[in-house]
């Protein structure tokens, strides 16, 4: 490596790392929101305010009332509204699901073999609404066969369900490498993005130019620093997501390492590719904003990308924090594939490679 | 009174000059959220479909081929085949399949002789959102039915026929727009101190709250144009319905658009140096308004210190008002635990900004 090469990768160095607001942002704040998102968000719909409305000395009824509440997923709400209408009970936001007896209640409506019951669910939020009624049916149907003295019927196929990888389904597992994976998109891209346009910006590049160090140099001397930075934090967030949330590490460290170097490249190479589109910062964040967005949208944390149109799935396959997040799952809770780490790491390269070359032409051009 | 307004306006006048002089950030603005709410109302479906199952027949027969028509027709299987239960399992592994289905070679003599059928089922557990649906779509295939003694009928209300877009695409435009506030005015002061240009304004007349209010107007009024864009949007391109009082919403809106611009503002007063600013940005903007604001998880099932915690986030508040008034049709009597807080934010953000900027310039 030339000495040339060496200063402005020093120089850069120095200058983010002298600001002590920008060393929290790099290594404390990643670790920060780590544990923000991995303790606190979860799939499972827990804490639901059932309301069950039944006439009094309806037995039935108040065994699944009780069952709900004890099962954990439920919790009761205030007695005093619940003989007004449940569709208001749900419009006031008292509650979130509404159990109603048949008139004269369940016990004799059992009796009578007529038994009608009504769940009425606030459906804003799709996910919840299908898991309150799943929740919702198991314990009626089983509070039911019981209260009829029923043997659960002997289904004639026997499904036995074995979840692999994570069997516990514990959300840290399934959160944390996600997490890791957009908070280092952030630190790379968008801060190589901003180093460059920072220059542009204060006229300093010019200086740069006129300077007797070629094209190439100027981009290495711009980009490898970010590459240090990016991966100088990548223990640190890795070692609390395996010792503080208990992700397993099935998978090789060394094939871990080599992902998360040919994210952070692709990740760099593109903030810089970005940069050259941008003349000053304002811009330069919303084109940040325009990028990241949509990469966090694809990158499997939210929705399943199958479930997408195919058209719009090749987006997603353009999104190299979809790559990066599965392949920090795969290696991490399956011990990794050789096939899928095999095509992601490689199209991430192809990503970084393809970056790089174009942000070369942009600087040739434009300079 | 009369000075400040007048000072405060010149200010603005200012910073509209600045927004007018680079189209290129006003598209952006304008035109981003509508691009993404366009892009994301298409190809956001949670409702699965075609998962992709690995099958080992072991058995080979005419009741396991029944069944696995069974699976093919429903719509929720895309069905690879396979020859051993270890290769079911490395398609797993390399995510070529979400779950697995091994059927062992005495499925049809055992249902034969009245025995249980017995089933495998491997899911791939390393997504988590995936394992609860797809073990309830094989268990209705499969038919493990309950006897026909009660009658459980559910009625789904605000969105009777769960579509995703009805619930994604309020909550979509709260995370856009909380973004996209933020990043709007996070620059503004770092960028005076960083070109210099700060100690020109400062030996002006003009004091802190001024500088605030003034930075504040213009992007407020770009953000309610933004919004009302994207109700548009909504409206007419993906039909979603607008059950509630458009006032509340426009009410909802504007306070919240102030409290993220105020927050970028705060950003931008701390950092003084604009990479900062854009990190402090992306950090407090971009992850909690996508993650903690009850946009796809929901806040109840949050251990309870962190449902506290939500609370401190505009975005959660607006959440509530943007989904209420859509599909729910809240009035603001019903609202008025969301809105009381967003108000509080609102004047905090700009008191906080107002009071380190003002502590920022003495000696």
């Amino acid at each position: 490596m030339n000495r040339t090469l060496l200063g402005f990768i020093r120089k850069e160095l120095t200058q983010t790392l002298r600001d002590k607001r920008m060393r929290v942002l790099l290594f404390v704040v990643p670790v920060i929101q780590l544990t923000l998102f991995g303790v606190a968000l979860s799939n499972e719909v827990k804490n639901i305010r059932l309301v069950s409305v039944f006439p009094p000395g309806d037995a039935v009824m108040q065994k699944i009332h009780d069952r709900s509440i004890a099962s954990g997923w439920f919790l009761p709400v205030s007695t005093q509204k619940v003989f007004s209408d449940p569709f208001e009970l749900i419009r006031s936001g008292t509650a979130d699901a509404v159990l109603v007896a048949p008139p004269g209640g369940l016990t004799r409506a059992l009796g009578r073999g007529d038994a009608k019951l009504q769940l009425l669910l606030n459906a804003m939020n799709v996910i919840e609404a299908q898991a309150m009624e799943s929740y919702v049916s198991a314990i009626v149907q089983r509070t039911i066969l019981e209260d009829l003295r029923l043997d659960p019927p002997e289904p004639s196929i026997q499904v036995n369900s074995r979840v692999l990888f994570n069997p516990g389904l514990e959300t840290a597992i399934f959160m944390v490498p996600a997490t890791l994976a957009m908070v280092m998109i952030i630190t790379t891209m968008v801060m190589t993005n901003n180093a460059i346009v920072r220059e542009k910006e204060m006229g300093t590049f010019e200086m740069l130019i006129s300077a007797p160090v070629s094209p190439a140099e100027v981009i290495y001397g711009k980009t490898i620093p970010y590459v240090i930075l990016g991966m100088s934090n990548f223990p640190l967030i890795l070692g609390v997501a395996v010792f503080v949330f208990g992700v397993p590490m099935r998978g090789s460290l060394l094939v871990l390492v080599l992902a998360a170097f040919a994210f952070v490249c692709t990740a760099v190479a593109l903030g810089t590719l970005i940069s050259t589109f941008c003349k000053n910062q304002q811009q330069a964040t919303l084109a940040a904003f325009l990028f990241l967005f949509p990469m966090i949208m694809f990158g499997g944390l939210f929705f399943p990308i199958e479930n997408m149109p195919v058209s719009i799935r090749w987006v997603a396959y353009l999104d190299p924090l979809y790559h990066y997040i599965g392949l920090l799952r795969n290696i991490m809770l399956k011990g990794g594939g050789h096939a899928y780490v095999g095509t992601h790491i490689l199209a991430l390269g192809l990503m970084a490679l393809v970056s790089v070359v174009w942000s070369f032409r942009r600087f040739r051009t434009t300079l | 009174m009369k000075l400040f307004w007048g000072r405060a306006g010149a200010v603005a006048r200012k910073e509209v000059f600045h927004i007018l002089r680079d189209p290129f950030a006003l598209a952006a603005a304008l035109g981003l959220p509508v691009l993404m709410v366009i892009i994301f109302g298409i190809s956001i479906e949670f409702n699965m479909k075609d998962i992709p199952l690995a099958v080992n027949d072991a058995d080979q027969t005419r009741s396991s081929r029944m069944l696995l028509d069974r699976f093919a027709s429903s719509g929720y299987f895309g069905i690879r085949r396979v020859v051993s239960p270890h290769q079911a399992v490395a398609e797993l592994t390399d995510q070529k399949a979400r779950a697995a289905l091994v059927i062992p070679p005495d499925f049809e003599s055992d249902l034969i002789s009245g025995r249980q059928g017995q089933l495998q089922l491997l899911i791939d557990g390393s997504d988590n959102s995936t394992v609860g649906p797809v073990s309830n779509y094989v268990n209705r295939i499969v038919g493990a039915g309950a006897p026909a003694l009660y009658d459980l009928r559910t009625r789904y209300l605000f969105n009777p026929e769960l579509d995703s877009r009805w619930f994604v695409i309020p909550g979509l435009t709260v995370v856009i727009m909380a973004i996209l506030s933020i990043l709007l005015t996070a620059l503004t002061i770092a960028r005076e101190w960083e070109n210099g240009s700060m100690e020109l304004l400062l030996s002006t007349p003009v004091r802190p709250v001024e500088l605030i209010v003034g930075k504040l107007a213009p992007y407020g009024v770009l953000g309610i144009i933004a919004i009302a864009f994207v109700y548009v949007i909504a409206r007419a391109v993906f039909q979603i319905p607008f059950v509630g009082n458009l006032a509340v919403f426009g009410l909802g809106s504007l306070l919240f658009l102030i409290t993220y611009l105020a927050q970028g503002l705060l950003i931008s007063v701390v950092a003084r140096n604009q990479q900062v600013a854009m990190q402090l940005a992306m950090v407090t903007g971009m992850l909690p308004s996508n993650l903690i604001s009850g946009f796809i998880f929901p806040i109840e099932s949050m251990p309870t210190f962190f449902q506290y915690l939500t609370m401190l986030l505009p975005a959660r508040w607006f959440m509530r008002i943007a989904r209420d008034t859509f599909l729910q049709g809240s009035g603001l009597i019903e609202l008025k635990v969301p809105f009381l807080a967003l108000t509080f934010l609102c004047f905090a953000m700009i008191f906080l900004a107002t009071r380190k900027f003002k502590r920022d310039l003495e000696p």
